[in-house]
């Protein structure tokens, strides 16, 4: 057998996905379209008021003689605290609350109005504290402390959270010494910038149904994307094994990151343990899901860049302020991921870089497209925009100069493995014909073109595992059984994609066996961080690969051959020696017999397969420095076109374009079904969103005044272009692509109204009434 | 609260319930009648995710009570898999990948089938026009307007 | 803060098929009743518990309330035709484009199957998309109440923002819309966060026509919306241009004069630094396009 590589046809090819029929016909399954039948519970919460108060008295009396009400769950009955990376959260408010719309109590009825009744019927005793809503008031020397227990919080042991301070987590970089080296900058630009908090505004709001029954064995139904974390969380809080819970993840009506983790799905949890074997659903409303579950922290973010006279960069400071909200269990780790990528992805010799998350009374923050990098990155390519104007070269020109390298050593001491960020760059800046000024349409417009870059590594603890597993069924068919969730991504056909070309058969005998159910898929750790076509990838590859071992040596012990000289060819064995042939479907499970029957050869086939990097090191704390920081990074290029009303504000985006280099587009139209969903969704919170916060109120939690993109907010055209640089230990090269194509978009675009207006922003939304008083302030000031 | 008592359509089939007053039509839809495949998006008529047909027009059913469609008729997305114009949009989302997680997928497919039936040739602006009451965050919406015009193009499928 | 709240609270639903039926019923059960229509505001409202009426009193069931028609007069619209029929009425649309350009802006296709003019013009936001056009063409509305019928014409309709001179017992069974004077053009611009579909951050309605009594040979209608408790009338910007050579420079000073009526606030959708520019812009912008289709050179 050749040991050469040889990508078979499906790979590199955009066959229909797997989950389509079911979606275009309605009869793909969610978690709220489960029916439980007339014994199912509805659970409705008691939320707090305010941003910051110790709680003195909780009285459910009036609310347990409702009747309908069956179970009524507080914080008495959890005491552990909860968390991922940084054990800071209960499941429902103890002694204190720390975010309006935190969870006090539950309450599960008969009906959801019941539940709401009863919810209203708890009274709760405050006693207001001084609350904090921006990061830069919290870490001052004398704030209250909102987490005095900081210290005593167990925590991963990559996270620093210090305590007496409202910090969490410091991460430190440094490279180098950027105070040294400042004098010798021909050019040093120091900037800060604002990036507002932002929801993700999935369509499918979060739902969770539980069930405990009297074995203590706890079932979750839940719109999740982390079925197997959810799992080792929920043991950890209710004291349970593993063994004792089973979570089922239907389909997820979009996650990007808010469906990771365990959340609200814990209230149900809490109160199935009380409901006698009846089941126990929550479902968000939309109000709910904007401000009480999980946000994109908001960054204060102040950059300092320096470069000599020829335009390398020299140096950059770096000091991060991440919004983390009132619990950090999640976003201690953006907070680290912003750090030790919060270069950019550029070559500078000299980092001091401090990235802190903070404690605020502000909503909770946790994982969101990007992890860090969007607003990481509206910060950075900003600031180079700037500087590349500063020493008077072409703002591409500078960024091709400073690029990283195969072979560079960035802020963490880490190699930079081949990249094709450069092939990004150029064939970006060519689509958007850089340097070609078009005239605008009229006398109010104004045409601009800005450029944004763009690094992101799969932000994870060391050791997230992947498995998978083929299972043939008699007729030659195949039972793919993953961990990894399909959120709309294409998870799972890309996973038939990979297992039929390992195994040479037929896509289409493939079924990817959902719904995700931890009982009997096989482990996986989390689907975020735009890991699983590389890790999940590259375990369904083993598992196909172990399956089709084992198939060929049944058939070269039946034919007395050289397993070898046996190949597997769209679902036919087949000898190259002796040209014999015998489908799978002849021998899948019940094996081929001998001659004259005289006994059988092989019996049911099922393959196993696994991946988890071995290769990620620690980071020094003081310095961040550490072999290898971080998996692989994936890089992208974005630029636009723009053309900007000067009388409203209003910007028409004309072009836009999208270079990313995913290393093997397993699927390329998906690739860039990714590329353009994360466009739009990038536009959308470069120019419309901000959740909007008075006193730790969110004042917009509905479509009316939180706005998103719709049909018509659209560029006038798009173009998605694919560059693959392979990565070494992905499945035919691949690395990931689904969060990427958002987080050069803020910057991108601020460059692009730069170019246009020259107007700099603080930050986004750039909304088109910001621009337009913007201007209007530049043309006074110029008076 | 004294339920009512009403009979409507639904998908060319009479059902005759007793219903609270304050139950939408979208609750009737998911829980009376187990049709889950119009979705509960936000309850306030500004997503789309629940948009169905009544009386062949469409409606976000979440601000539409049950007790108003006595006597009227109720299409989901369930009941237009059968008709010609509905194949056609369901075969163009899927060939040109305009789904992705799907929850928005019914109710945008029942916006552009109304809208191919009243306009069966519409331009691109007016696709997206009648599509801006559907909110999609997956796609960023290209393909599926790609989809419409190619549905309003296509011959009938085999 | 609002605790959130899923689905409707309890409520008694009463369906009159008559104006005496409704009428009667909403005095009886004054305070405690709320009629509705197409239920895009009002159901909204209650699941949020602004307000919490003991009935919903649906006016659809009334057959004469679905009445659109034209007479010797001018238009009917009655009470609860929804905007797409109204929208795509082709007489409607050769003879109140300004209405139809404005339904446009309301939501989306599939909330405007069921939303009305009525029920758009009784919600009485500050900034609703129809009051504009309504009031630029003279529309009255059609009151029954427990004293009778009455006719109120738009301009003595809003009281403050989500008011009306609605009695408890009262309500609009029809809208009537005289036919615009001869050769009358106009447009309705509006400015939101989105391209479409967003609520009005500022609205202007512009209304010309020949009028030889006046100097400039013509005469204006402005309204001017989400600037004001209620939508209003720029008297002094349709008072100029009915006196002076129609030309760019006064359209400026018109557009200025709108600017200077209007009485925006800042909320969390816009400043009123920013709607009363856009007030300007959108005023000019309208003028110079309702001249342009009037055939007047400027």
């Amino acid at each position: 057998m050749t040991t050469k590589e040889r990508t078979p046809n499906l790979i590199g090819s955009s066959p229909r996905r797997v989950d389509v029929f079911e979606k275009a016909s309605g009869s793909a399954i969610f978690t709220d379209d489960l029916q439980f039948g007339r014994g199912l519970l509805y659970a409705r919460v008691k939320r707090s008021s305010l941003p910051h108060a110790l709680i003195r008295s909780i009285n459910l009396e009036k609310a347990r003689a409702l009747k309908g009400v069956k179970a009524i769950a507080t914080g008495e009955d959890f005491p552990n605290r909860v968390g991922l990376y940084l054990k800071d959260k209960h499941i429902f408010a103890r002694d204190r609350v720390r975010f309006v719309g935190e969870p006090i109590a539950a309450v599960a009825a008969v009906s959801e109005q019941i539940a709401e009744q009863a919810v209203d019927l708890i009274e709760v005793e405050y006693e207001p504290l001084p609350a904090y809503f921006h990061s830069e008031d919290a870490v001052k020397k004398d704030a209250i402390l909102i987490h005095p227990d900081l210290d005593e919080y167990e925590t991963a042991n990559f996270i620093f959270p210090k305590g007496g301070t409202n910090i969490s987590n410091h991460f430190k970089v440094r490279k180098g010494d950027p105070d040294k080296i400042w004098e010798a900058c021909a050019q040093v630009v120091q900037r800060k910038y604002y990036v507002p908090h932002v929801q993700h505004v999935p369509i499918e709001t979060h739902v969770a149904v539980a069930q405990a029954d009297r074995t203590g064995k706890v079932t979750l139904w839940a719109s999740s994307q982390s079925p197997f974390a959810q799992r080792g969380l929920v043991a950890k809080a209710l004291g349970l094994s593993p063994n004792q819970i089973r979570i089922i993840a239907n389909y997820v009506g979009g996650g990007f990151g808010c469906k990771a983790g365990l959340t609200m799905e814990a209230l149900p949890i809490a109160l199935a343990l009380k409901t006698n074997g009846r089941p126990v659903k929550l479902r968000l409303t939309r109000e709910e899901e904007f401000f009480t579950n999980f946000v994109r922290q908001a960054l204060v973010i102040e950059i300092k860049l320096g470069c000599d006279a020829n335009g390398n960069m020299l140096a950059m400071q770096n000091t991060m302020y991440w919004d983390g909200g009132a619990s950090t269990e999640y976003g201690v780790n953006i907070t680290r991921a912003g750090g030790y990528s919060s270069t950019g992805p550029y070559d500078i010799p000299h980092v001091k870089t401090d990235s802190y998350c903070v404690y605020t009374n502000n909503t909770i923050g946790g994982p969101y497209r990007g992890f860090g990098m969007s607003e990481l990155h509206t910060g950075i390519e900003q600031c180079v925009d700037e500087l590349a104007d500063a020493i008077g070269m072409d703002k591409v020109d500078f960024r091709l100069k400073n690029i990283v390298q195969e072979g560079d050593i960035l802020a963490t001491g880490m190699k930079m493995h081949p990249t094709g960020i450069d092939r990004c760059v150029r064939k970006a800046a060519k689509a958007i014909r850089w340097g070609q000024k078009t005239a605008a349409g009229a006398a109010n417009k104004r045409r601009g073109k800005g450029i944004a870059l763009m690094w992101k590594a799969p932000a994870m603890p060391p050791n997230p595992g992947s498995s998978a597993t083929v299972k043939l069924n008699e007729d030659g068919t195949i039972l793919l059984g993953v961990g990894g969730q399909e959120i709309g991504q294409g998870a799972f056909t890309v996973a038939a994609q990979i297992a039929a070309a390992e195994l040479g058969v037929p896509m289409d005998t493939i079924r990817v066996t959902g719904p995700v159910d931890t009982d009997y898929s096989p482990y996986e750790w989390q689907t975020v961080a735009s890991r699983i076509t590389w890790s999940m990838g590259n375990a369904v590859r083993a598992a196909a690969a172990d399956a089709k071992q084992q198939i060929l040596a049944i058939a070269a012990k039946a034919w007395d051959e050289k397993a070898e000289d046996l190949q597997l060819v769209d679902g036919v064995v087949v000898s190259r020696r002796t040209e014999r042939e015998i489908p799978l479907k002849d021998f899948a499970v019940y094996g081929i017999p001998n001659e004259d029957f005289s006994g059988w050869t092989g019996g049911p086939i099922y393959g196993r397969g696994k991946f988890m990097p071995d290769y990620v090191t620690g980071l020094d704390p003081e310095t961040g420095q550490g072999e290898r920081a971080v998996v692989h990074y994936t890089t992208g290029a974005q630029a636009y076109e723009v053309e900007i009303d000067v009388e409203t504000g209003k910007m028409e985006i004309l072009h836009a374009v999208s270079a990313f280099d995913c290393g093997k587009a397993i699927n390329p139209d998906l690739v860039k079904a990714q590329m353009e969903g994360g466009l739009i969704q990038g536009i959308s919170s470069a120019v419309f969103e901000r959740m909007i916060f008075k006193d730790g109120h969110m004042l917009n939690p509905s479509f009316v005044d939180y706005r998103i993109a719709t049909t018509m907010d659209l560029p006038d055209k798009i173009t998605s272009i694919i560059v693959e640089e392979p990565q070494d230990d992905g499945p035919w090269g691949a690395r990931g692509i689904g969060e990427h194509p958002m987080v050069p978009t803020i910057a991108a675009l601020g460059n692009a109204i730069y170019d246009a207006v020259g107007i700099r922003m603080e930050g986004p939304p750039f909304t088109a009434e910001k621009i337009y008083l913007h201007m209007k302030d530049q043309a006074a000031q110029k008076e | 609260m004294e339920k009512l008592a009403i009979t409507l359509t639904v998908n060319g089939s009479e059902e005759e319930l007793l219903v609270p007053p304050n139950l939408t039509l979208l609750h009737l839809l998911r829980e009376e009648l187990a049709l889950t495949g119009t979705k509960n998006g936000c309850e306030a008529g500004e997503c789309g995710a629940c948009t169905v047909l009544l009386d062949g027009e469409p409606v976000n059913s979440c601000i539409v009570l049950a007790a108003e469609c006595e006597g009227k008729h109720v299409e989901t997305i369930e009941g237009l898999a059968e008709r010609v114009g509905m194949r056609k949009l369901q075969e163009a989302f899927m060939a040109l990948n305009a789904i992705q997680c799907g929850f928005c997928t019914p109710g945008m497919l029942i916006s552009a089938y109304a809208l191919l039936q009243r306009n069966p040739a519409p331009d691109e602006l007016e696709i997206r026009e009648a599509l801006v009451g559907n909110l999609c965050r997956c796609t960023g919406y290209d393909r599926i307007i790609g989809a419409v015009q190619q549905a309003s193009r296509e011959e009938e499928p085999a | 803060m609002n605790q959130p709240y899923p689905r409707l609270p309890g409520f008694k639903y009463f369906r009159p098929d008559s104006t005496r039926e409704a009428v009667e019923f909403l005095s009886e059960h004054a305070n405690q009743s709320r009629p509705y229509i197409g239920g895009t505001d009002c159901f909204v409202q209650i699941r949020d518990r602004k307000f919490l009426p003991e009935y919903l009193v649906d006016l659809k069931g009334v057959a004469a309330y679905h009445r659109l028609s034209f007479s010797k007069e001018g238009l009917l619209i009655g009470a609860a035709v929804p905007m797409n029929t109204v929208a795509n009425h082709p007489e409607i649309r050769a003879r109140y484009p300004v209405l139809v350009e404005a339904i446009r802006e309301v939501g989306g296709y599939q909330l405007r199957t069921r939303a009305t003019v009525t029920g758009n013009l009784c919600n009485a936001s500050p900034g609703g998309d129809t009051i504009g056009p309504c009031l630029v063409y003279g529309t009255e509305a059609l009151v029954a109440g427990s004293d009778g019928e009455r006719t109120v014409p738009l301009t003595e309709f809003f009281k403050g923002p989500g008011k009306t001179c609605l009695e408890p017992s009262e309500i609009v069974t029809a809208l009537r819309l005289p036919f615009p004077p001869k050769g009358a053009q106009g447009v309705y611009r509006s400015i939101g966060r989105n391209k479409l579909g967003d609520l009005a951050i500022a609205a202007v309605t512009v209304l010309g026509y020949p009028e030889t009594d006046n100097p400039s040979g013509f005469a204006f209608k402005i309204s001017l919306s989400a600037v004001a408790p209620t939508v209003i009338f720029a008297e002094e910007a349709q008072a100029l241009l009915a006196e002076e050579a129609l030309n760019r420079a006064a359209i400026e000073r018109a557009s200025d004069l709108c600017a200077r009526a209007c009485k925006p606030i800042d909320d969390i959708r816009s400043s009123a630094e920013y709607r009363r520019d856009m007030i300007r812009v959108l005023a000019r912008q309208g003028l110079e396009e309702t001249c342009k289709k009037l055939g007047i050179v400027i």
